[in-house]
């Protein structure tokens, strides 16, 4: 039995999104311009989702190396390589899971370079595979400040986009079922702020490993009443904890912020370890990716471009050592935890001093261990346990 | 009769016992190999102890601490900590070179763990890795420092893969580099690893682990590299066996 019942729930809700998926389908990034291709009427399926599926099924191992045979090499994402080389060998856990024959098809790809370049190699690769068309938005990357003529950019594209898909579909975007579309995505993303904000009690309701779980919806079903009524019970059962002040560990003693990827296929071993060491994961800058402010319905395309221009993963040093200390702040934390995945070079935040300026400006310690989103290679169980039980009985004093 | 407490210290080569009493004093010491299939070795060495003392507590440590049902478990970065702090109670910095990782741990005088760094993956520079090469250059593990000693040689191995740094040490030998040589440019590669740690320099220094019970030259090329005074505690191969002892006392 899951912890939570909202886990429950959220199995039917991801089988009725895989098995009633119909085309027109659209892919698109997690981080991508989703609302536009629901409002003119695609179904939206996420790639990534699917490698996180790969990485926590722990099938990865069988299809990556297939995947290098291809010319697609062991160090870049290991999304992709999982992906692509499940594709080769004609499967998906999706059959076992859903009973779906396979991977949705595509009738137009979609991806955002706002997280890495990866996206725009390993999508166009399926544009071939299917010969289907593909639209890259490509934004201003690594961003300090976000300035209206990275705006005007990032609409240009949109526009684009638009453009594409509604030769695709065969009519027009409807501006009334996008701003629709956009106020259930402010709502659902609203709504998942909050109950990842519930963790800042203490002791927090929910760790890290119950919010990778959770946030299927904010990423595959945003802009959808299913996405907002699936966050609405969820907060209401992780307020419920609070007010009975139940925990997601026993005896929480420690706040730990989680930076980078999970390890997907370790994800409940890591739970458990954490749990035995009274250690709660508060904070991430990973469930907070799909965290959006800026959605503003009377304003579409530029609030779109803004939210997703502006988020972690595309800005500068100094704006992630300043986003990372607001929500370190806010959620009490003790410790921060540097995941250096080996095959996600621009989601391994601490590559660059960032934990040295961390410590430094917060007093707060950290530490990094090396490991993978999904390629298990690079992961060392023994070492990583020893460091961080080290790192738990360094922040208990 | 007085309590005893034991510290075990299940490294990667090797297992460490080590017996203290109640003023932290080192009263008792073994080692046998992990990796022996005959578990009877271990426990053999455990009922010798039990014969000996009036065991209170047990602490396991290292790698295979959780393979063991002790009292409490602790990871050897803790253990090393308090064990060094055992004997010397001060603010200092450990380097702590095991059989398959480095760890560099900042250590207050109680013994809390107030930084630390370890390896995460590759054991390029530790003692499996010295064991590895020294068997392809034909050299005794033995007999490694004081060769070493007699050599000024400033070459290193290049490669960070121990399979590849032996296809190094075979050019070495096929161009006939002296034995001497070859002695410290293994110590050298340790160093150049060991160079890119975050080592506290303004803090005393101290040199723990298997690797410097075997290889006591390294402790001189390690001073001279970051230019300051070293310190091996007695015992060095037992101090992390030890720091687990110590807990085990404080668990009662």
């Amino acid at each position: 039995m899951p912890r939570l019942q909202s886990q429950t729930a959220l199995k039917n809700i991801l089988k009725t999104y895989f098995t009633e998926m119909r085309s027109p389908i659209a892919w698109c990034t997690s981080a991508g311009p989703a609302e536009i291709l629901r409002a003119l009427g695609f179904d939206v399926y996420f790639p990534e989702n699917h490698g996180a599926l790969l990485g926590a099924s722990r099938i990865a191992e069988k299809y990556i190396p297939r995947a290098h045979q291809e010319g697609f090499d062991g160090e870049i994402c290991s999304y992709l390589t999982a992906d692509i080389g499940a594709w080769l060998m004609k499967e998906t856990p999706l059959t076992k899971i859903y009973g779906l024959e396979s991977i949705p098809k595509p009738d137009l790809i979609v991806f955002n370079t706002n997280q890495c370049r990866e996206v725009a190699e390993w999508f166009s690769y399926f544009g071939r595979e299917f010969d289907c068309p593909v639209v890259g938005i490509f934004p201003p990357r690594y961003l300090e400040t976000v300035h209206k003529a990275d705006i005007d950019n990032v609409v240009a594209q949109f526009k684009n986009l638009i453009s594409i898909g509604e030769n695709v579909i065969g009519k027009k975007l409807d501006p009334e079922r996008l701003a629709e579309t956009l106020r259930l995505s402010s709502e659902g993303s609203q709504l998942w702020k909050k109950v990842l904000g519930t963790a800042s009690n203490k002791p927090a309701p929910l760790s890290f490993f119950d919010g990778c779980i959770l946030m299927a919806p904010i990423v595959v079903l945003r802009g959808t009443q299913i996405c907002v009524d699936f966050y609405k019970d969820a907060l209401s059962e992780l307020t419920q904890l609070v007010n009975n002040n139940k925990g997601a560990v026993a005896d929480e003693q420690v706040r730990i912020y989680w930076e980078g990827m999970p390890v997907w296929g370790k994800l409940r071993s890591l739970s458990e370890l954490f749990a035995q060491n009274n250690a709660s994961v508060v904070a991430s800058t990973y469930c907070n990716s799909w965290v959006f402010d800026d959605f503003d319905i009377s304003n579409p395309l530029e609030s779109m471009a803004h939210a997703y221009t502006q988020i972690f993963i595309n800005r500068g040093e100094n704006t992630k050592l300043e986003m990372m200390m607001d929500l370190i702040e806010t959620f009490s934390v003790d410790g921060v935890i540097f995941h250096n995945s080996k095959t996600c070079f621009n989601n391994a935040n601490g590559r660059f001093g960032l934990p040295g300026r961390l410590e430094k400006e917060t007093g707060i310690p950290t530490v990094s261990f090396d490991g993978d989103l999904v390629d298990l290679r690079f992961f060392s169980e023994g070492q990583t346990e020893t460091k961080l039980e080290t790192f738990f009985e360094q922040l208990k004093g | 009769m007085s309590d005893y407490f034991v510290g075990i210290d299940l490294g990667s080569s090797y297992t460490k016992f080590a017996v203290s009493d109640e003023d932290k004093n080192l009263v008792y010491k073994a080692v046998v190999p992990t990796l022996s299939r005959n578990k009877d070795v271990f426990k053999n060495e455990l009922e010798k102890i039990r014969d000996k003392y009036s065991i209170s507590k047990i602490c396991t440590t290292g790698y295979g601490r959780n393979s063991f049902d002790s009292d409490i478990k602790k990871t050897e970065l803790v253990c090393a900590s308090v064990g060094v702090s055992a004997l010397y109670p001060e603010h200092k910095c450990i380097i702590d070179i095991g059989g398959e990782d480095i760890k560099i741990i900042e250590s207050g005088p109680k013994g809390e763990v107030l930084n630390f760094y370890m390896n995460d993956k590759c054991s390029a520079g530790t003692g499996t890795f010295i064991t590895e090469i020294a068997e392809k250059a034909e050299l005794e593990i033995s007999e490694m420092s004081t060769l070493a000693k007699t050599s000024n040689t400033t070459k290193v191995i290049n490669s960070f893969c121990t399979v590849f740094a032996k296809s190094e040490i075979l050019g070495w030998k096929f161009n006939d580099m002296p034995i001497e040589e070859i002695a410290r440019s293994i110590y050298l590669s340790i160093v150049t690893r060991i160079r890119k740690l975050p080592v506290k320099t303004n803090l005393a220094i101290y040199l723990c682990g298997g690797v410097i019970a075997f290889h006591p030259y390294l402790k001189a090329l390690i001073s001279e590299e970051f230019n300051v005074d070293i310190t091996v505690p007695d015992d060095s191969q037992f101090i992390v066996a030890l720091g687990a002892s110590v807990l085990a006392k404080m668990k009662k």
